[in-house]
């Protein structure tokens, strides 16, 4: 039993990853000791390393290793790249050793372009966003629910994809309805959203960074969408509501937007976007005909559904604001031009 | 003791199981060595507002209106002590016009009994509904004279700028921009309908003509929102808004609450029981000037 323990803990060890890390040089060969950044420089003509201390703070005696590039045979170590280097090549391209402190003069340019490398390329990805929605423009019903969005990126800032709202049984009719109803006998048409699904186009013509409490760095993206789809609603009844009852219809459906990206990760993003939705509504008649109750076919009854709702249509606007995460698939990427 | 070290060692492979799944760190994202260790995420920093006094004209408008659309011509000051925290004063004068329901409402509501403590008595002249008024010769009053109107307001608060960057528009035009949020409280002036009541009440009756008419009253409220600010220059912004300012007020002027259960039926009289609670929106536009000379960062 303390034997398995002891190999539960080797295995436990074994799995705790080492990470490489990218700008860690390689060792120098052929010199046999160990460059330590002495004082005259960055052995094996490799990088030079600025942080290490200045010149004057540095061992009077530099090890032995150090002393090898200067040294014209063939134990040179590794600079360009190895044995057999480009030293053996062209001496004369042969990195020199430089005095710490004279490079530590150096005026080195600070200007911090303001795009390096896009901090997120879109181009071929897929991104979903799930999201919820508020209706911004109907004080009377708001039509609140979840949605979704899914794009693929054509290209780095154009993409082509869906996006379907979900409101059935989330529309909210305001308390102010019923007091203005109460107080002055006067009704206001209502209506209610089932769902609504259209095919939109996504244009990013904005995208920068920004730094937060002056310690971090994140990006964002502003975009522009638009598309055509369709949007199920109904009136709710309020002016007759003992005789008249509204079954869902969809109506073609324009959508405008624009959006906020905030990249939390190369991957994921916070989204928050106001999108209006524009459509053509039929709203509940405000007056009740006065034929007889009961027989639908009666074109003067109240229960004859063709003397429901208003003549014509109303173009309505239902500006939705909504919030969300991104998930752009795949989670990685890889950029065309090294950095 | 065999307890513990089993207990350990199951931790101790769970921990190495999940360092395990995880991605090592992306190597671009960590400076070990270079000019730039150490060094902040932004050097030479325009420092916009550090020590410098904002006076920013601005223009604002409500959202999700019932009775009244109000339009709040105004200022915002501002003295900012370092370049993420300022605090000052935000204000200005309110115009008003009728949503539509208002219209609807002076048109088509009946004068009846049952509206009578709720509906000014007159139509408007400009009627096209069979309502008749009862005002002989005249117009007033109507239902758009009942609704409460923002007036005024005056919001001391703090203002903090914890995000900053840069905005590319089509890889041509770049504007500093930052992000705000505020918050503080202050006063709201409102023009609502005066307190009336039944008769042998001190005030006049609720179907009296002249109780439709406004009193102007002082609101407490908290305020707070967000913003971006754009600046075209050293001294010249833009910046755009969206302020919250809840309070309750009796925007139709309607005896709704005072009786029954909850106070949830009228009581025949307009007072502070008759006040909803709303979350008023604001969304406003501003042009920032900045007085005093701007810094630099390290």
């Amino acid at each position: 039993m303390k034997q398995a323990h002891w190999l539960l803990f080797a295995a436990a060890l074994a799995l705790v990853p080492s990470t490489a890390f990218a700008q860690k040089g390689k060792k120098p060969k052929g010199g046999g000791t160990t460059t330590t950044a002495p004082a005259g420089g960055a052995a094996g003509g490799g990088e030079i390393d600025l942080d290490q201390p200045q010149a004057g703070q540095q061992p009077q005696q530099p090890d032995q290793g150090a002393q090898q590039p200067q040294q014209p045979t063939g134990a040179t170590p590794a600079a360009g790249g190895g044995e057999g280097g480009i030293c053996e090549i062209d001496p004369t391209a042969c990195p020199k050793m430089e005095n710490i402190a004279e490079a530590a003069k150096k005026k080195y340019k600070q200007d911090i372009y303001a795009v390096q490398q896009i901090y997120v390329l879109r181009y071929h990805r897929v991104e979903l966003t799930p999201y919820w929605g508020f209706t911004l423009n109907d004080q009377f019903v708001s039509h609140s629910g979840p949605g979704l969005n899914a794009n693929f990126y054509i290209t780095n800032v154009f993409a082509i994809g869906l996006n379907g709202n979900f409101y059935s049984g989330l529309n909210s009719d305001s308390d102010f309805n019923f007091q203005t109803r109460r107080a002055t006998r006067v009704a206001v048409p209502l209506n209610e959203y089932s769902w609504s699904a259209a095919l939109n186009f996504t244009y990013v013509p904005v995208y920068g960074k920004f730094a937060g409490f002056g310690s971090f760095i994140f990006s964002y993206d502003l975009y522009a969408t638009g598309g055509v789809g369709a949007i199920s609603t109904r009136p709710i009844p309020v002016i007759d509501p003992d005789n008249r009852k509204f079954d869902f219809d969809p109506k073609v459906c324009f959508n405008l937007g624009i959006g906020l990206r905030v990249f939390v990760t190369r991957w994921l993003a916070i989204t928050a976007e106001i999108r209006d939705y524009i459509y053509p509504e039929k709203l509940e008649k405000l007056t009740i005909a006065n034929g007889p109750i009961g027989n639908p076919n009666d074109p003067n009854s109240p229960s004859n559904p063709k003397t429901w709702l208003e003549d014509g249509v109303d173009i309505t606007n239902n500006f939705q604001a909504n919030v969300g995460l991104s998930f752009f698939l795949p989670f990685s990427f890889e950029y065309r031009l090294p950095k | 003791m065999r307890t513990l070290t089993s207990a350990t060692l199951a931790f101790l492979t769970a921990a190495g199981l999940f360092a395990a799944s995880e991605k090592p760190a992306h190597a671009q994202e960590i400076v070990l060595s270079g000019p730039l260790k150490g060094a902040p995420p932004v050097i030479k920093l325009r420092l916009y507002r550090e020590g410098r006094f904002e006076i920013a004209p601005m223009a604002a408008f409500t959202l999700l209106d019932e009775y009244q659309h109000s339009y709040l011509f105004g200022a915002r000051l501002t003295y900012y002590f370092t370049d993420w925290l300022g605090a000052g004063f935000w204000g200005g004068v309110g115009v008003n016009t009728d949503t539509d329901l208002t219209s609807q409402i002076d048109q088509v509501a009946p004068r009846d009994t049952l509206t009578a403590t709720n509906v000014a008595p007159c139509v408007p002249t400009n009627s096209k509904s069979a309502a008749s008024s009862t005002c002989p010769g005249g117009a007033h009053p109507s239902f758009t004279d009942q609704t409460a109107k923002m007036t005024w307001a005056v919001f001391a608060q703090l203002t903090a700028v914890p995000f900053r960057g840069k905005l590319a528009l089509f890889q041509a035009l770049f504007v500093d921009t930052e992000a705000y949020v505020f918050a503080g409280g202050g006063v709201v002036g409102v023009d609502e309908r005066a307190n009336c009541g039944s008769s042998g009440d001190k005030f006049a009756s609720c179907t009296d003509p002249a109780s439709f008419s406004l009193s102007s009253q002082i609101k407490g409220a908290p305020t707070f929102g967000l913003g971006l600010t754009f600046f075209m220059n050293d001294i010249v912004n833009l910046g755009v808004e969206y302020r919250a300012i809840p309070f309750s007020w009796n925007r139709g002027g309607f005896d709704s609450r005072g009786l029954g259960p909850n106070n949830n039926f009228p009581d025949g009289r307009i007072n502070g029981d008759d006040e909803t609670f709303k979350f008023n929106q604001v969304i406003g536009i501003s042009v920032g000037v900045m007085l005093g000379s701007r810094k630099i960062s390290q």
